[in-house]
Formats: C-alpha cells, structure tokens, sequence
C-alpha cells in the first residue's frame, strides 16, 4: 500500500479500518462458527457410522450365535433321541422290558 | 473509470454477490424444486434390494418339550463368475471339498458358447455343513458365493412321520408342519438400501433397520414321543404276526381331545421326501388315520346303540328276535357267523356283534331320519378340524342324497356302505367315554412365539350327540361284552370297555371276498377313561378263522393299554 494512495484516502481511513475489523470480526466468527457446526457433524457422522458398526457387528453376532444354538439343540435332540438312548441303555447292559406291571405298594 | 480503488472494490464485491446469488441459487433449485428427482436417482445409483438372512423355521417340541423337528444350520454355496474369472485350477480342489464330480462341477463353472452374458451364476451346493464352508473360505475364491441357511432336521428319524409332515420348496406338504406353515415358517424378507459389494447391506442400512430376521412360532403338540414310539414298534409287531398290509393305532384322552400318539404305516422319512417323490412313492405321504376312509364294520354298531338308548327307545332291557337274517329294502343281513341267536338284548346285540340286531334298531327301531341324525351328531361325514393337512370327511349317505338307497339304513348299522376315516371313529366313540360330550381331537397344545408368549390350545367340545346317562349305559354294555366274550382284550386290574369290528373291503362291483381290515377301539380304565385306543389292521394275511378283530386288534390293543396304564401312572384299581 502506497503512501501516496494513504495520502488520498487519509479522510476515510480511520472509519473504514473499523468497519473492516467489524467484518473481519464477523468473518472470523462465521468461520469459527461454520468449523464448529463441521466438526460437529463430523464428530455426529464419525460416532454415527462407529455406532453403525458396532450395531452391524451386534447383528451378526447375534446370527451367528443363534445358528450355534440351533446347532447345539439340534445336537442335544440327536442325543437323548429315543434311538440313541436305546442303543447306550443297551450298551450299558440294560434290557427292554417285556411284561410291565403297575406295582401299587401299601402305605408304611 | 475502474481507477477508483472503491469502484473496483465495488464491483468486485457486486461480482462476488452475484457468484454468490448464482451459487444460492443452484442450491435452492437442486435442494429444493429438484429435490424428489435427484433423491430417486441417487436411490438409483446407491441403493439395491437385498434379501435378509434367512429366519429358522418353529420347532415343533412334544408333549413334554422334546424336540421333534428343529433347523440344522447349513450355507448354500454358490458361483458368480465373470468371463476372466479363473476357474481351472480350483475345480479338483474345490470338487473334493463339495464332493461333487469334477467333470461337473467343471460343467457348471463354464460359458456356454451360447451364452453372451458378462457373468454366469451356478449353484454349487446344497445344505453345506459349517466344516466344509470353512475350507471353501479357505480357498478364498472371490467368485464364490456362501449363504447361511437352514435344513429341518427330525430327531426322532421317521417316528411320528405321519403326524409331523414336511413342507417342500413350493410350501406344499402334509402333516401338523404344512397345517401350520403360515406360523412356522418366516418368508425370506426383501429390503432396498444401500449395499456393499457384496450384495449386503452396509453397516448404516443394519443400523437403521435390525438385520436379524425373527424366527417362526414354535408348536407343542400334544404327542407324547415315549408313547409313540412304543405304539410304532408295537405296530410294526403286529403287522409282521398278522402279515398285515397296513395299519393304524390312535390313541387319545377322550375327556381332552389330545391325540396322545398316532401312527400309520406304511410310513416314510420326511427328511428323505424329494426322494420319495422322484421314485412315485408320492402315495406314502397320505396319512391313513385322516386321510384314507374305510368302512369300520362292527364297531360302527356302537352308534346305533347310542342313538337307540339316546332317543329312550331301547333300554338294557330291549329284546328283539334274531332269526339270523334280516332284509330290508332289497337288502339281505346276516349276522357274521350266519346264526340265528334267538331273544337277544342290547348287551348280547354287542357283544356277539349281531349284524341282524343292529339293522333291527336302525330299520325298526329308530328309523332313517333319527339314525342319521345321530350319525351327523357323532360327526361322521364331516372334518374334524385336526390341525394336519389333508384331511377326509368321509361319506354318509343321506335320505336325502341322490344316490340314496333304502338298504343303506341297514348296511350301515353294522358299518357297512359308509365311509370314515380312524379319526373320525376315534373321535366319535371318544364321546361315548366322556359322558357323550365329544371334545374337538386336536395335535397343537401351545403356540410359543420367538419373544416366549403363548397361546395354549383350548379345548373344545364339538358337541354333545348323546346324554350323559345314554354314554353311561352303553359303556357299561361295552365294558360287560368284553368282559364275557373278549378276554383277550382286558387287562387285569383295570376295567375297559370296547367294541371290535371285522370290515369287508369295497372293490370295484362289490367286497373284496379274500381281504378285511380288523379293527378294535376301546377306553379306560373305568368308570374315569383317561386312554381311547383305536387299532386297525389292514387285510391281515393269516388263516381267514383267526384274522377277526377280536383276535388281531383286541390282543394289540390289550397290550397297548397295558403298557399305557402303567406309562401314564394310572394306577390299578382293583
């Protein structure tokens, strides 16, 4: 900036550096405003999508406990299945009953 | 002119605002008149329907809470290949993995010439087992595509086949699982968002909407697998001493309606279903108990004498003269044993199965319009309402009916020229044992929904064809015919009454003259029935004198209650 050019706008000077630090203030405070609200919805967006994966996580974790859990209740059916029971009560020496009877013992 | 430092200013400032305007102004436009179009394209661009995982269908548990039917967790493998995926060098490996042949796997994987499509999609298996999928995982083969999935699994095999059912791919089937389909069974769910590359949704989709499909409602039926599985080898026993074709054994609680157990044979495995389809053994999914009628023979004499002692037209004191023949409308009825038996009464009627004495209370006792009445009140001709697919109504002829014939009154007194279905008969001599109210026969005794609510499964009356006093007094007939006549189906220590029956079979012209079906239905014990057992014998093929009910069903059925006294902790009481 020139002296001459400072010269010639001497008069308005003092009034147009006001304004100008009133509009750099501004200025100012909409950019601090502006990167407040950015960083907010960044710091919104970034904790949403987090969140999102810890519930997509959940989610499949869920299913896939719940395919174990049939699988285990499958498992426990095939074993105490009337079949299987058979076969080890056999292997274990029992035999099956042939003539049962409803045996009403007397009071003590 | 622009010389001036503040004109310069000026109009940089006024180009400034008008960017600015322009830039609001396209804002505006595409935020807000544009809006709705840029929206769908976007949806266009991002977003694809993609399916949710597959929901595990609803058990089905017993009486008791063992597992009938559950889901086995499987993946179904795929390929989405693109014309430079390589394939060659991973089909010996991948074919061992799958245990499929190679040269077709090697078929499945390749662009017909025919072909001009960019990529090719192949099944490549079918209910995988999670240790297989973890080697196809292995292999990490981009073009391959793995989806869990579920496989129903019976743990008992084939018992309770009948009853239990299966539903195919197109949600057909038979039994208590295609009656309930609608409740077992989620249909895969289709949902649009924005999805991965591989077909799934992104984690802000499965945030937004749960991902995890809610499972069907699970059934607890009112079949005891202890008690079916006894009553299935006893079944199979008798069909082998009798070398019977066929047969069948319900047994309910007549003052509920609960089928307790219920089995048919011939029978199948469900899980093996496809099979049976492929090799036309379709036929073997029909369940005998509610789906095949047959003409019950004696046992049916049962409603007659209901409806005669009902009506106050007969008491135990009621004679008659049997000559040993009777005909009525065209009609010539001879007792099975083609003997007069002289004066006879309700009980003797009964317990000599006397053909003459049961067309006698039809024809001239209690006529057409009555005797029918009763028929349609026992609920003969009509659906049970059984929660199992398929199931017969029967035939009655009616007075009214076209084809009506006026010896149909005395053919179908002793069973003959009508058709029901074992459940039916079941049903309706269950109403005998309770007091003559008759209880709905049901299979389902809880709904458990996936959150564990439940509905528990009313019983309910059908009716009441007769009165209490009336069940009473035929119970008692019931009980003294087979205390006299029919050893052989009493058990020791508790009272039971019952009613056999021998039944021709229909053929084309006539009866079959080589073949009947021996049946048995019977309660107790007395005087509270907590056990009615039906047993029926298709065409047993032993010496013609020894093939009556009497001597096939009643000793099944003695050693079934037996057993189911002792199984169902009631004790003697005498």
């Amino acid at each position: 900036m020139s002296v001459t050019w400072q010269k010639r706008t001497h008069g308005v000077q003092r009034h147009k550096e006001t304004f100008d630090r009133a509009l750099a203030r501004v200025f100012l405070g909409g950019v601090i405003v502006v990167t407040l609200l950015g960083s907010l919805y960044l710091a919104f967006v970034a904790t949403n999508t987090r969140l999102s994966g810890q519930v997509w996580q959940m989610e499949e974790g869920i299913a896939e406990w719940r395919r174990q859990n049939e699988a285990l209740t499958v498992e426990i059916a095939r074993l105490s299945s009337i079949p299987v029971l058979q076969q080890r009560s056999i292997a274990l020496g029992y035999a099956p009953a042939a003539n049962v009877h409803y045996l009403v013992l007397p009071e003590p | 002119m622009l010389r001036d430092p503040e004109s310069r200013l000026r109009l940089i400032a006024l180009l400034l605002i008008a960017l600015l305007l322009l830039i609001v102004g396209q804002l505006v436009r595409l935020q807000l008149f544009e809006h709705p179009r840029y929206v769908v394209e976007a949806k266009q661009m991002l977003e694809r329907q993609y399916s949710l995982p597959a929901a595990p269908m609803g058990k089905v548990l017993d009486r008791n809470g063992a597992l009938l039917v559950g889901n086995l967790p499987v993946f179904e493998v795929d390929a989405y290949l693109e014309r430079d995926d390589e394939t060659a060098t991973v089909i010996p490996e991948l074919a061992v993995v799958l245990n499929r042949p190679e040269l077709e796997l090697q078929a499945a994987l390749t662009f017909q010439e025919s072909y001009t499509g960019t990529h090719l999609w192949a099944p490549l298996a079918r209910d995988v087992t999670s240790d297989t999928v973890k080697q196809v995982r292995a292999m990490d083969l981009p073009w391959v595509t793995i989806t869990p999935t579920w496989k129903r699994y019976y743990a008992e095999g084939a018992l309770a086949s009948h009853v239990l059912g299966f539903v195919n791919v197109e949600g057909y089937g038979y039994g208590v699982q295609a009656y309930q389909w609608r409740l077992l069974y989620t249909p895969p769910e289709l949902s649009a968002g924005v999805i991965s590359g591989q077909n799934k949704p992104l984690p802000e989709e499965v945030a937004r909407r749960s991902n995890t499909p809610a499972p069907g409602v699970t059934l607890r039926l009112t079949l005891d697998r202890t008690i079916q599985a006894y009553i299935e080898g006893e079944l199979d026993k008798a069909l082998l001493e009798y070398k019977a074709e066929a047969g069948t054994i319900i047994v309910m609680n007549p003052q509920t309606g609960e089928i307790l157990a219920m089995v048919s044979r011939p029978a199948y495995e469900p899980t093996r279903y496809a099979d049976y389809a492929l090799t036309n053994q379709v036929g073997l999914f029909v369940d005998p108990a509610i789906s095949k009628t047959y003409e019950p023979g004696s046992v049916f004499k049962l409603i007659p004498a209901a409806a005669a002692l009902d009506s106050g037209l007969v008491d135990t004191n009621w004679t008659y003269e049997d000559t040993g023949v009777l005909e009525y409308g065209g009609v010539v009825v001879r007792n099975s044993d083609r003997s007069a038996h002289g004066v006879q009464n309700l009980e003797g009627l009964l317990a000599r199965s006397l053909n003459v004495g049961a067309a006698t209370l039809t024809t001239r006792v209690l006529g057409a319009e009555r005797f029918y009445k009763f028929v349609t009140a026992f609920g003969f001709g009509q659906l049970t309402h059984i929660e199992l697919a398929n199931e017969a109504q029967g035939l009655v002829h009616m007075p009214e009916d076209w084809d009506w014939q006026d010896g149909f009154l005395a053919t179908n007194s002793f069973g003959q020229g009508i058709a029901v279905t074992p459940l039916q008969m079941a049903t309706a001599v269950a109403a005998i044992a309770n007091d003559g109210v008759m209880m709905r026969p049901h299979i389902v005794a809880e709904r458990i929904s996936p959150d564990g609510n439940s509905v528990k499964i009313e019983q309910t009356p059908l009716g009441q064809p007769i009165s209490a006093e009336a069940a009473q007094t035929l119970t008692e007939l019931m009980a003294r015919g087979i205390e006299t006549r029919m050893k052989q189906a009493t058990v020791p220590g508790y009272r039971i009454a019952g009613k056999s029956g021998t039944a021709q079979i229909p053929v084309s012209g006539g009866y079959d003259p080589n073949h009947v079906i021996a049946s048995f239905v019977g309660f107790g014990p007395l005087p509270d029935p907590q056990v009615l057992i039906l047993v029926k014998l298709d065409r047993p093929a032993i010496d013609p004198q020894l093939r009556w009910g009497s001597q096939t069903a009643a000793p099944l059925f003695q050693r079934i209650a037996a057993r189911l006294f002792v199984l169902l902790h009631i004790p003697p009481a005498e």
